[in-house]
């Protein structure tokens, strides 16, 4: 090869290596921004952008470590502990994406692998994640979905039957937003004295606090109204008739 | 006669153009000339090819010009060596040299940009607490951004616009104490020893119970 077409060859492959790590070191750069931002230390700071600059290398999203750093160090908890959370939801989130491989999804999109990740950590397992992803019916529904059955096992349902009522759900061709009212439906059967078997039975049928097709029906309750915009007061976008939700209080 | 001592016809013959009558005396002189002059120029060393050698290696020796980086521009010519070089700083500099999207705002308003969002009131009772405050996954947790206040019953209230999905919050009580709220629909383990609560805002909000 003569030395000119050698030189060629040599700077158009370092210039595809460079080209694809610019937006890397721009994410690298605002996670260190937001987190020097909030004044962690300079160890820390490091600590995180390490394990960022890892999980960039391994396709994974970054976001949700710079969120564990900064929750961590607002609660006052030691550098070494932050960065050890930190370092295996990483791990975790490798998993995840493998999980996700399963279902065909080759590049699953950053948020899905928090999702699949955080789901994970709360005690789905990877077969289960695999059926909620599959029964998605496009890729940006499936992360709210996770997250509605990792919340509807929070509230008591086993995960076996959260699973089965989102994935039921997506089945019939509900939409985002009415598997994203499953969990205050939940809350609702539950004040009035039912077992999450019971809810989760009665979602499954469709049901909502009403009785069997109350709610979930397609094309009514929630969802058929969107929220409207910021601005018009409490209880904009909702139903008419219908109370300003509110998280009740709390008790020290 | 011409102005060197030759006849025009003695000029021709020198020259050896055509001429006319040239005398005898003149014709010799002429030939003693020419011999004269081929002799003196056989006498003269030939410089020629040490005169080239010395010029060649005076330019060689002397120091190069360093060559105009705006060269390509003139001549229009461009080394294939350059382009992927030049792609590859251009890249560079509109990655790293564009503003960066600023990071999420720790404030509450950071859920303003959402365009699907639902007020939602967080309420407290504290009634020993100076201050409260409540800090979670919507405000980059910070326990500063969102003080909540008291309201006409004695509780600790806020209302902020949060976008549709999963949250997950703590108190923050007279800004060091953080506690989950024990009314929240759901609690998990925050990998810190401690408990968040969890909350799904769908379109219609909260149920209350």
């Amino acid at each position: 090869m003569r030395p000119h077409r050698f030189l060629t060859a040599t700077a158009c492959a370092a210039a595809l290596t460079v080209l694809p790590l610019a937006p890397a070191r721009a994410q690298q750069g605002n996670l260190r921004e937001r987190l020097e931002a909030r004044g962690l230390p300079a160890e820390l700071v490091d600590g995180v952008a390490a394990a960022a600059a890892e999980a960039e290398a391994r396709g994974l999203p970054t976001d949700p470590l710079a969120d564990r750093a900064l929750e961590g160090w607002a609660k006052r908890v030691p550098t070494a502990r932050i960065l050890s959370v930190v370092r295996q939801f990483v791990g975790r989130m490798g998993e995840a994406r493998e999980t996700l491989r399963t279902t065909g999804l080759s590049a699953p999109a950053g948020d899905l692998v928090a999702a699949a990740a955080e789901a994970m950590s709360r005690g789905m397992n990877a077969a289960q994640v695999a059926d909620v992803v599959r029964a998605a019916p496009a890729s940006p529904s499936a992360a709210p979905s996770l997250r509605v059955a990792t919340a509807l096992s929070a509230q008591g349902m086993e995960m076996d039957q959260a699973v089965s009522v989102v994935a039921e759900a997506m089945h019939n061709r509900r939409g985002v937003e009415q598997i994203l009212d499953l969990p205050s439906m939940m809350r609702a059967m539950q004040a009035r004295g039912m077992t999450p078997p019971e809810i989760g039975n009665q979602l499954r049928l469709g049901g909502g606090p009403g009785g069997p097709g109350s709610v979930l029906r397609p094309g009514a309750g929630p969802g058929a109204r969107r929220p409207g915009p910021l601005g018009t007061g409490p209880g904009a976008g909702r139903p008419p008739n219908q109370r300003p939700p509110r998280v009740t209080p709390g008790t020290l | 006669m011409s102005r060197h001592g030759f006849t025009p016809d003695e000029q021709r013959y020198l020259d050896g153009g055509p001429h006319g009558d040239v005398s005898g005396a003149g014709r010799a002189a002429a030939d003693a000339l020419v011999r004269a002059a081929e002799a003196y120029r056989d006498s003269i060393p030939d410089v020629g090819a040490r005169l080239d050698a010395a010029v060649l290696g005076a330019v060689r020796a002397r120091p190069r010009r360093a060559r105009r980086p705006w060269r390509w521009a003139v001549d229009g010519r461009v080394r294939p060596l350059w382009i992927p070089l030049a792609a590859a700083a251009a890249a560079a500099v509109v990655w790293l040299g564009v503003p960066r999207v600023p990071a999420p705002s720790s404030s509450p308003v950071a859920a303003v940009r959402v365009a699907d969002t639902v007020f939602v009131q967080f309420r407290l009772a504290a009634p020993a607490a100076r201050t409260a405050a409540v800090a979670g996954s919507f405000n980059g947790w910070d326990p500063e951004s969102v003080p909540m206040v008291r309201d006409a019953d004695g509780a600790w209230v806020v209302t902020l616009p949060l976008p549709l999905g999963e949250h997950r919050y703590q108190f923050v009580v007279d800004g060091t104490v953080w506690r989950p709220d024990p009314t929240a629909p759901a609690q998990v383990d925050d990998g810190y020893g401690g408990t968040n609560s969890v909350i799904v805002v769908g379109p219609k909000g909260l149920v209350r119970t």
